[in-house]
């Protein structure tokens, strides 16, 4: 009977992944559950399979054993889409709440995977595991905090962080020169096409991080840092928390310098809206409008101007906040920093009651006049005719 | 009746923007749209109303307020809205842009149009009502009913809720001759073999509409919903002048959706872990967070941006309502 089979399948794949018995129960026992459900009791085999590695990874997932969809689909040898669609309906089912995986403790697990080690590549290009892991994971724990991973497929993020551990674990020239694709090559692992534009991502943190460090002169850039990241990484919240006051000190004096712009200038708009926008600490916010207060002092005449510039400029600032805030705060999700250009939209009239008179000729305007049907119906039937001549 | 997934995605297409073809998950396309199908077009008994306007309590006033500014400036009962334009008999050329490729991030940067909610802001700026915390003014005024908070502090603004997208549906109450439809109508698309129903487009109110031989009509594309009906009725009075007895029964507003930006990034990972019975989080399928809210019944998705989508709703109120209880949540999230 296919349940039997199925409960084998589901065996089997636990073997494959070497989890423990109790996952191995728990899969198997979701697994009877959900196939006698009504929405699986009928479902090709195919999906019956799904079925039981989604029940797997439900299992993994609650008794705390990381692992990807992305892992199971390859076991299956199916869709990830499809995979997630019965994952989905089959927690909807058994009313299941998993814990969602976090990146860092699959990255273990998906390390291994890299054949890097001596045992494949010659010695200059070698990283054992434990190593690579090890630097992989403060980097994307580095990713996580700077916004980069959420919101992400993990396997991208997971491969970009070994490719720049592995670089950065012996940083001479020829790993350099290795492109993410020679890397997958010579792991034998599937590149993914994303890894590539994380590993832009995790530079760009890496080098405003870099910038931070006290014994380096020499400017940071994308091609330079891979040298840097060891100490990067190990001095890692030192550096965040310098390069957010330096951050901020940096919208305080723009900010300065632009509240005595606007006093010099009564009408133009101030930026001092710019600061109003994520500052870690609210106190160089304060600071400013304080100084703005202070600069407003000298007679009463300027104060409503002012007021009013400001609160104009505030708006006009506020048309740029909210337009992209993202520029202006030092770590923000890249979809928020590379904002796609929206098309304008159509103003359309905004007082419509939807009980309007409706013009006749509008109406008639959709209508084929009695020449123009003919016409189209003809074209139909040669068209149709010549299809059916050509099959 | 039976769907054909794609093919419906596939009608969608057009001048309504419909969520669902934006999410990109197939996942979310079928049980959404079943469900849809399900309640509204099979069963002719409506839903429950469940809730009552809430008009009452100080801050849906205050969405409604704001709601009503960027319509017509004066403010007043949501009901009692009496401006009559007649719509210009302008016959734009339709923007044909193939919504084939919309991503998610495309349909809530729509959330950024200058257009709408800044000419709001710069109007009433010098107006400013303290209560308008939505999109707030001004160091000093800044006060909001989410976040009180000293004078000093500015509030971060933020986009008001804007409706995206409408969908309604309608009984013509006469069977209908689709093939002929199809051969009269300019603005018709009909493949049998593909979807059982004519697609019909109007320019103004731009929208699309999806009609069925059993007289039954879906209207969706409209961003509000008198414009909804306005569009179902035009749709109607074309087939009516093709020669069919068509009325216009049981109008029913079926499915709204609204987007807004709280502008600042949403740590997904914690919210899933607080919200867990309400929240689903899956990165590999989906980037943004679904979040089935239980009080008003309505589905938001949470992205990383700080965008959301808000939809499921049957009524204005219900938006409001949802994005009031979720904005506080969010809040809790923006650091760390």
């Amino acid at each position: 009977m296919n349940l039997i089979k199925g409960l084998q399948r589901v065996k089997a794949l636990c073997r494959t992944l070497r989890v423990n018995r109790e996952i191995e129960d728990l899969s198997e026992t979701y697994y009877n559950q959900a196939y006698q459900h009504k929405s699986f009791i009928k479902v090709s085999l195919n999906k019956k399979e799904v079925l039981a590695g989604c029940c797997v990874l439900v299992s993994c997932r609650l008794l705390n054993w990381p692992i990807t969809m992305g892992t199971i689909s390859c076991l299956l040898d199916a869709d990830s889409m499809v995979v997630g669609a019965v994952y989905e309906e089959m927690v909807k089912i058994l009313n299941i709440k998993a814990p969602i995986i976090n990146v860092t403790d699959v990255m273990e697990a998906h390390s291994q995977e890299y054949k890097i080690s001596s045992v494949y590549v010659p010695e200059e290009l070698a990283e054992n595991s434990k190593d690579l892991t090890k630097r992989a994971v403060a980097l994307v724990e580095l990713a996580a905090d700077s916004w980069i991973v959420t919101g992400r497929k993990p396997i991208p993020i997971m491969m970009a962080a070994i490719y720049l551990a592995w670089q950065s674990l012996k940083p001479t020239k020829q790993r350099l020169k290795y492109s993410l694709d020679k890397f997958c090559q010579i792991a034998k692992v599937n590149k993914h096409k994303p890894a590539l534009k994380r590993i832009t991502e995790m530079k760009e943190v890496l080098c405003k991080l870099g910038k931070e460090i006290p014994w380096v002169k020499e400017p940071v850039t994308p091609d330079n840092v891979v040298r840097l990241m060891e100490d990067i990484l190990q001095h890692r919240d030192a550096l965040l928390r310098r390069a957010l006051r330096t951050h901020e000190d940096a919208l305080l004096a723009d900010c300065q310098a632009s509240c005595e712009d606007s006093l010099i200038e009564e009408t133009a708009p101030s930026q001092i809206s710019e600061v109003v926008e994520q500052t870690p600490d609210l106190s160089s916010v304060e600071l400013c409008e304080s100084n703005a207060e202070r600069a407003k002092q000298p007679g009463d005449g300027d104060d409503n101007q002012c007021a009013a510039s400001e609160q104009h400029s505030y708006t006009q600032g506020s048309q740029d906040s909210s337009q992209n805030w993202g520029k202006r705060v030092l770590f923000a999700p890249p979809c928020v920093i590379h904002a796609k250009k929206r098309r304008v939209e159509q103003p359309e009239p905004k007082d419509v009651t939807g009980d309007e008179e409706i013009s006749d000729s509008e109406i008639d305007s959709y209508i084929r006049t009695p020449r123009e049907a003919r016409d189209f119906a003809l074209a139909q039937k040669m068209f149709s005719m010549s299809e059916s001549e050509k099959s | 009746m039976q769907l054909c997934s794609s093919a419906w995605t596939q009608v969608l297409e057009g001048p309504g923007r419909s969520w669902i073809r934006s999410a990109g998950s197939s996942l979310m396309d079928e049980s959404a749209l079943e469900r849809y199908f399900d309640d509204s077009i099979a069963n002719d008994s409506s839903f429950m109303l469940g809730e009552e306007l809430g008009l009452q309590s100080p801050t849906s006033s205050l969405q409604d307020s704001s709601y009503l500014s960027m319509k017509a400036g004066p403010s007043g009962d949501l009901g009692a809205e009496l401006d009559l334009s007649f719509l210009p008999d302008d016959l734009s050329t339709q923007d044909d842009t193939a919504e084939a490729a919309q991503t998610q991030a495309s349909v809530l940067d729509e959330s950024q149009d200058s257009g709408v909610c800044l000419d709001y802001n710069s109007q009433d700026s010098t107006a400013a009502d303290p209560q308008q915390g939505m999109s707030s003014l001004g160091p000093g005024t800044g006060t909001s009913p989410f976040c009180p908070m000293t004078p000093m502090t500015p509030m971060t603004p933020m986009t008001p809720v804007t409706e995206r997208n409408i969908v309604s549906t309608v009984n013509l109450g006469c069977p209908l001759d689709l093939k002929f439809i199809a051969l009269q109508a300019r603005n018709a698309e009909y493949n049998p073999k593909r979807f059982a129903a004519v697609i019909m487009r109007i320019r103004e109110p731009r929208t699309t509409a999806l009609i069925f031989s059993s007289g039954k009509m879906v209207c969706t594309g409209a961003k509000s919903e008198e414009q909804s009906r306005l569009a179902a009725r035009k749709y109607a009075r074309v087939v009516q002048k093709l020669g069919f007895p068509a009325r216009f029964l049981d109008f029913k507003i079926q499915n709204m959706v609204a987007s807004c930006d709280v502008c600042f990034p949403i740590r997904l990972e914690g919210l899933v872990l607080t919200h867990q019975q309400f929240s689903s989080y899956e990165p590999e399928l989906f980037p943004g967070l679904i979040y089935r809210m239980v009080k008003p019944r309505i589905v938001l998705l949470i992205f990383v941006s700080g965008k959301v989508v808000l939809t499921g709703a049957k009524e204005r109120a219900e938006i409001y309502e949802a994005f009031e209880n979720i904005y506080p949540i969010l809040r809790g999230f923006r650091k760390q």
